[in-house]
């Protein structure tokens, strides 16, 4: 009987501590942030550890990411009303549901959204060195001239809403001439780079991140690649380290984007697309809490050691507050709609 | 899949998720005949003639594992709910699921025994509890 | 020799420490390499790149490892790459040389650790280039290659092929993975699943399910009976180790550490292929392959060399390429970009200093796994002698938290471990065979994505046949591999006819 007694001594005593600490009505004092990846090594992660970070410190909380996976995020965050568990995740979540991605419902309908946080400006598309395409209007030319141009994707998303730009660009300048651009369907930045390296594709998309590298090599290296666009607004490029990243900097970044590359939207506007991670609560957290966020957001990125921090990590610190970011987003959902029903046959 | 110019083949994308389970349920299709054929004497005697749950089993030992499992399960996250992110849900859980699983188990209850037991049942919890939750800064239920 | 002032008392320590914690997360059933990285990744933020890299490979090759430890003792692999280590590992246990078995398994380890060091070394860049070479022909033709193990494996060749090709169905259950490159859509299953098995069930939790929950099962069925006495004297009558068990197997190490290496290299095959396909090698070559499986130390040491031999490999294409081999480089990545430091082709040229003090590291942590598992093993493998009914619950326990912790606290993961502990029980009953249906199991996914995306990209199946010269060669030994088996289950069969 000793064993029962103890653990209901130590059952009440837990309940006791955590009933007084939960008194102080501001932020759970354990905050879990769970995203949309499974991947504790990519930008979602970083992103969000960024985040974390600055959240704990400044309100003196333990918050904690979580790298369960978009399925298993959305689960978390539609369970629990009492904000103890928020999602940072970025476009995809919207994306995977313009799509038709099993598993995505429409984020603005099912749950609220919240700040946005910083930007990822990497999204690029990439041929080999020695491939003709000198730019991204000759892989639109090629297209308008009949010639198939194979390009390497991860459907569905981030990594797909590029070439359906591209799509639609083609359609804009010769109508018939999108068909001539084909998805080759992969998954990760490995599997696109070795498509590249077979010659199983002509363009691959990529990131300056992870292919920079590559556009150093010789052109003689099997392996060599050179970008010929970056999906990344111009404002957006601009705020980067002027150094750019490893041997490229910004202003040779610059070349690969809007204006200079452009891939057109409508005819008179360029597409641009910069990769947001923001913050998605439940629909019914109390708006105390999101103000409170909000609030604190505002003065850690004020304070901004946490821009030196993402800017040294190729970030573009992006906040904005709930209300603004979520008409942010719903317009850029809404350009995107437009984009993916346009070249839907 | 689209076999009609073998060994040429085209797969649509949009329905290539059930090209492989398919290939796979033909071949356990076949892998299970082929069994049947040439065991169907051993199989139809064990459905025939043995016991269909096997004899002499110690029921409530088998029975409560599955039973307090399933009740562990259950508890876990149900608990946990009330004191969020603290992973408390399974360390108060899991005292009383070690002590009664040892009980369970044991063949001489003993007093001697069972306080070793009730030790172990606080302490090993615990240590996990604090060592993942606290050290390792690990999510638990 | 500048990386040498970047070796300072505290990187050592660091590394000691990576290991000593390694260990202990590998040998806990459910805890990874990959977990144990992935918790210790937010430290490195404060303790720099050389120190926390330290840190992170002492944890890697500890967690790598670590996994040997249940699996000889417990018959539980406590990492999926540990799988074929249970082969021979536990019967050696069971023999009462648990504590020789495990020996065995750590010199094992330290010398596909060390190799692969020495061909990471020396060989990373041509390597990196070499393994560019395999696209998703080559390399859904290695995953058939391990496949190919399931017949060997079984007692009955029929049941064994049966039993792996479950496995394979039950793996493609949920979504055809669209990170892979799949379309997203749910296969084989209701639409009332949808909220659990969206992403299909989880390697990990299957695999201690049916590995330790199915054997506890097994245990309380038999009322759960204890026989002290006999454990004791079970522990101390094996034979003795003696290095002498290595002598004649300098081939099996060499060829188990080169596949360890060379499948640790290949993005996305995976570190349970490679030792499944060493110790099938192991076999294939062996003069007495019929002992295999029967507590052969041959078998444990194909298995832990080429685990170990994935640390170097995996870090081949991650250093000279940026690309993870396996899922705990992938989280090294992360420690890199912190840092602000870029991996890719040009990263060992452009960062000397660093990938000197990584390959220090990764000796030193070699050096570090060797002495703390030699050392502790008395001590260790007295786990067997801990009374059952306290032992059995803390296995379900920490099966538990290894579960929920895998995919960072998902309960689902829970109830799968129980689901595959009552199919492993069942499985035991009529008869299927468990380590097929796990090898199925874990190559299943790899399978598939290889050979449809071979078909997309090429149109056509002789592509199978005609990509490359390293087809072809896969296609030898997928050859000798099968009819190996098919060798082996006649002259079995006429062995069982004349007795």
């Amino acid at each position: 009987m000793t064993g029962l007694f103890t653990k209901l001594g130590l059952a009440a005593g837990l309940a006791l501590v955590t009933a007084t600490s939960g008194l102080a009505q501001d932020l759970p004092k354990n905050l879990r942030v769970v995203i949309g990846s499974t991947s504790t090594g990519g930008d979602t992660y970083q992103a969000a550890s960024f985040v974390a970070d600055a959240i704990s410190k400044h309100f003196g909380i333990n918050a904690k990411v979580d790298a369960v996976g978009p399925t298993e995020a959305f689960k978390a965050i539609a369970r629990d009303r009492r904000g103890t568990t928020i999602m940072i995740h970025h476009d995809q979540s919207y994306l995977g549901h313009l799509y038709g991605v099993k598993g995505y419902e429409d984020i603005f309908a099912t749950y609220k959204i919240g700040p946005t946080l910083t930007i990822n400006p990497g999204n690029a598309y990439l041929v080999p060195k020695k491939s003709p395409y000198q730019s991204i209007s000759d892989v639109l030319d090629a297209a308008a001239e009949g010639t198939r141009v194979r390009v390497a994707i991860q459907p569905g998303g981030v990594s797909e809403i590029g070439f359906s730009a591209l799509k639609n660009a083609a359609k804009i300048k010769k109508p018939g001439s999108e068909k001539n651009l084909v998805p080759v369907n992969t998954g990760s930045q490995a599997d696109k780079d070795q498509l590249l390296f077979d010659g199983q594709a002509d363009v691959i998309n990529g990131s300056v991140q992870s292919n920079e590298q590559y556009t150093r090599l010789p052109e003689d290296d099997q392996k060599a690649m050179r970008f010929i666009w970056l999906t990344a607004a111009q404002e957006t490029l601009d705020q980067v380290n002027e150094a750019g990243l490893g041997g490229t900097s910004r202003e040779a970044l610059l070349q690969y984007a809007t204006p200079k590359s452009s891939v057109t939207l409508d005819g008179e506007k360029d597409f641009t697309f910069d990769k947001d991670f923001f913050i998605i609560y439940n629909k019914d957290i109390d708006p105390a809490l999101v103000e409170a966020i909000d609030a604190g957001l505002k003065e850690i990125y004020a304070e901004g050691a946490i821009e030196k921090s993402m800017k040294d990590a190729f970030f573009v610190p992006h906040f904005m507050p709930s209300k603004e970011a979520t008409t942010y987003l719903e317009k850029k959902r809404d350009d995107y709609r437009k984009v993916i029903e346009a070249i839907r046959e | 899949m689209n076999f009609t110019s073998f060994p040429r083949v085209s797969i649509n994308f949009e329905t290539s998720h059930l090209v492989f389970p398919t290939l796979i349920s033909i071949l356990l299709g076949i892998l299970l005949l082929a069994i049947l054929a040439t065991r169907w004497r051993a199989i139809w005697g064990a459905l025939t003639t043995g016991p269909h749950w096997p004899a002499g089993i110690d029921h409530l030992r088998f029975f409560g594992t599955i039973a307090l499992t399933v009740l562990y399960f259950l508890a876990m996250p149900q608990i946990g709910d009330l004191f969020p992110n603290e992973g408390y849900g399974f360390l108060i859980a899991s005292i009383p699921f070690l002590f009664l699983m040892s009980l369970l188990y044991l063949h001489q209850r003993t007093r001697r025994y069972i306080v070793i037991t009730a030790v172990n049942a606080v302490i090993a919890p615990t240590v996990v509890w604090y060592m993942l939750s606290t050290v390792f800064n690990l999510t638990l239920p | 020799m500048d990386f040498l002032s970047l070796i300072t008392p505290l990187f050592l320590v660091l590394i000691l420490c990576g290991t000593m914690i390694g260990i202990i997360f590998g040998a806990i059933p459910g805890m990874t390499a990959t977990m144990a990285v992935a918790v210790c990744l937010p430290l490195t933020y404060s303790l720099g790149l050389e120190n926390g890299l330290a840190l992170l490979l002492g944890l890697y090759v500890g967690g790598i490892s670590g996994g040997l430890v249940p699996a000889i003792l417990l018959n539980i692999p406590g990492t999926p790459a540990s799988i074929a280590t249970t082969f021979d590992g536990y019967p050696m246990t069971q023999r009462g040389e648990g504590e020789s078995a495990l020996k065995v398994a750590i010199f094992a380890s330290l010398f596909g650790g060390l190799f692969s060091l020495v061909v990471l070394y020396l060989f990373a860049p041509a390597l990196a280039d070499f393994a560019i070479q395999f696209s998703y022909v080559e390399k859904f033709l290695i995953i058939f290659l391990a496949l190919t193990v399931m017949a060997a494996l079984s007692s009955s060749m029929l049941i064994g092929i049966f039993s792996g090709v479950l496995g394979i169905l039950v793996s493609l259950i949920g979504a055809y993975d669209v990170s892979r490159g799949g379309n997203g859509e749910y296969r084989l299953m209701f639409d009332f699943m949808e909220p659990y098995l969206s992403s299909g069930f989880s390697l990990l939790p299957v695999l201690i399910g049916v590995f330790a929950l199915s054997s506890i099962l097994i245990e309380a069925e038999a009322g759960v009976p204890e026989n002290a006495g006999a454990r004791k004297i079970a522990l101390d009558q094996g034979k003795k180790f003696h290095l002498s068990v290595f002598s004649g197997q300098w081939k099996n190490l060499f060829r188990s550490a080169s596949i360890g290496t060379f499948v640790g290299l290949l993005p996305g095959v995976g570190g349970s292929a490679a030792s499944i396909m060493s110790y099938s090698q192991a076999k294939a070559f062996s003069k007495n392959p019929r002992s295999f499986g029967k507590g052969n130390p041959a078998g444990i040491i194909a298995s832990e060399t080429s685990n170990n031999g994935l640390t170097g490999g995996a870090l081949i294409p991650l250093l000279s390429l940026g690309i993870p081999g396996d899922a705990t480089t992938a989280i090294l990545i992360g420690a890199f970009t912190l840092q602000g430091i870029q991996v890719g082709p040009l990263f060992i040229g452009d960062n000397l200093e660093i990938w000197n003090a990584m390959i220090v590291a990764m000796l030193f942590a070699n050096v570090c796994m060797f002495a703390i598992m030699y050392f502790a093993i008395r001590h260790i493998a007295k786990i067997v002698t801990v009374p059952k009914y306290i032992l059995l619950p803390i296995i379900l326990m920490m099966c538990v938290v290894g579960s929920y912790t895998i995919n960072y606290g998902i309960m689902f993961d829970v109830w799968t471990l129980l689901i595959f502990g009552l199919f492993g029980y069942l499985a035991y009953h009529i008869g299927l065979e468990i380590a097929p249906f796990v090898i199925g199991f874990i190559l299943g996914p790899s399978a598939e994505i290889y050979f449809l995306k071979s078909l997309e990209s090429f149109g056509t199946v002789s592509i199978f046949f005609t990509k490359s010269w390293i087809a072809v060669v896969l296609w030898v030994l997928i050859a000798i591999s099968i009819g190996l088996s098919v060798w082996m289950s006649r002259s079995g069969a006429r062995h069982h006819d004349e007795t």
